[in-house]
C-alpha cells in the first residue's frame, strides 16, 4: 500500500460515494477491531472516529476497486500503535522480538499441547471465549481477529501489520495455541473434563 | 464415515499436521494439500480428526461470541463529521 501511493483527485461527489459505499460498510468490523485492541469502549469510539476521519483525509491515496477493508484496517492498526498503545493501561511492552523468539521456541510447542475438547467448548455459552481472546497479548489477539473473525488472507494480514508472511503464519499458529491454552484453563476451572 | 477402531491414535507429525490443517481452514493451502489431508489423513488419524473439529468449533465460537456492532450514535456522528468536512 505504501509502496506506490497513487494520488487521485476525487471530486467531492466521488469522495462522498467512496466513503459511503466503500468505507462505511466496514464500520462494524472496524469497531470490533478497535474494541478488541483497546479493550475499552470509549477508546474504541475515539479510535474508530480518528480512523474514519483519517481515511477521509487520505482518501486520495485510496485506489477505487482495491481492498477498502484492508486499507481501513491498516490505518486503524497504525493509529492504535501510534496514539493509543502508548497511553493504554497495558503493562509496558516487552521487547516484541523477545516475545516472538520465546514463543517460537520448540520448548513452548512441547509445553503447549492443550487437551481441549469440542464438548467443553459447547458449554462455553458466556464470555469465556471473548475473555480468553482479550487475555492474549495484543499482537496475538490481532492475528486471530484478522484471520478468524475478518477472514483476511495471510498476504493481506502481512500488509496490514507490516510483517512478513512467514511471521503472520507463525504468529497465528502460536496465537491459536495460546488461545486453546486459555480455553482449556477455563474448561478446567468450570469443571469440564478436558482429557 | 470413518471407523474409529481403524484410526491411528498417534500422529507422527502432529505439529506439521496442525499447521497444515490451519492453512486449509484459512484457505491458504493448495488443492493437493487439501485433498490429501481431508480425504486421506483425516479419516485415518484420530488426533488430527479431533483437531479438525476443535479448530472448526473454536472458529465458530469466535464468530458467534467475539463480534460487536458499532453504536448507532457513533456511526451517525462519524457521518456527520464527514458531511461537514465535505461542505467546508
Ligand atoms: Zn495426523
Ligand atoms: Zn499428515
Amino acid at each position: 500500500m505504501e509502496e506506490e501511493i497513487i494520488k487521485n483527485n476525487y471530486t467531492d461527489a466521488q469522495k462522498s460515494r467512496i466513503f459511503d459505499q466503500e468505507f462505511m460498510p466496514h464500520i462494524n468490523a472496524m469497531y470490533n477491531f478497535a474494541y478488541r485492541l483497546t479493550l475499552d469502549r470509549d477508546d474504541a469510539k475515539d479510535l474508530l472516529q480518528d480512523t474514519y476521519l483519517k481515511a477521509y483525509r487520505f482518501i486520495d491515496s485510496f485506489q477505487e476497486g482495491t481492498n477498502a477493508k484492508a486499507w481501513l484496517f491498516r490505518i486503524l492498526k497504525n493509529s492504535f500503535i501510534n496514539d493509543y498503545r502508548k497511553k493504554s493501561k497495558e503493562p509496558a511492552k516487552v521487547d516484541y522480538q523477545e516475545v516472538e523468539t520465546y514463543y517460537n521456541s520448540e520448548d513452548v510447542d512441547r509445553q503447549i499441547t492443550p487437551d481441549l475438547r469440542v464438548e467443553s467448548l459447547s458449554n462455553m455459552i458466556g464470555d469465556e471465549i471473548s475473555n480468553a481472546l482479550n487475555a492474549l497479548d495484543v499482537d496475538f489477539r490481532t492475528v486471530i481477529i484478522l484471520c478468524d473473525l475478518e477472514g483476511f488472507k495471510y498476504e493481506e494480514m502481512a500488509k496490514i501489520l507490516d510483517i512478513p508472511i512467514g511471521t503472520v503464519r507463525s504468529r497465528l499458529h502460536r496465537a491459536r495455541n495460546l488461545l486453546k491454552e486459555k480455553l482449556s484453563e477455563y474448561a478446567k476451572s468450570m469443571g469440564y473434563k478436558t482429557a | 464415515m470413518n471407523d474409529p477402531s481403524k484410526m491411528k491414535h498417534d500422529c507422527p507429525n502432529q505439529k506439521d499436521c496442525l499447521q497444515l490443517l490451519q492453512a486449509i481452514l484459512d484457505g491458504e493451502a493448495t488443492k493437493e494439500q487439501k485433498e490429501h489431508f481431508m480425504k486421506e489423513h483425516l479419516d485415518s488419524c484420530m488426533p488430527c480428526y479431533q483437531n479438525y473439529h476443535l479448530e472448526v468449533a473454536i472458529r465458530d465460537l469466535l464468530k458467534k461470541k467475539c463480534t460487536r456492532e458499532a453504536p448507532q450514535e457513533l456511526i451517525d456522528s462519524i457521518k456527520k463529521q464527514i458531511e461537514q468536512n465535505l461542505r467546508a
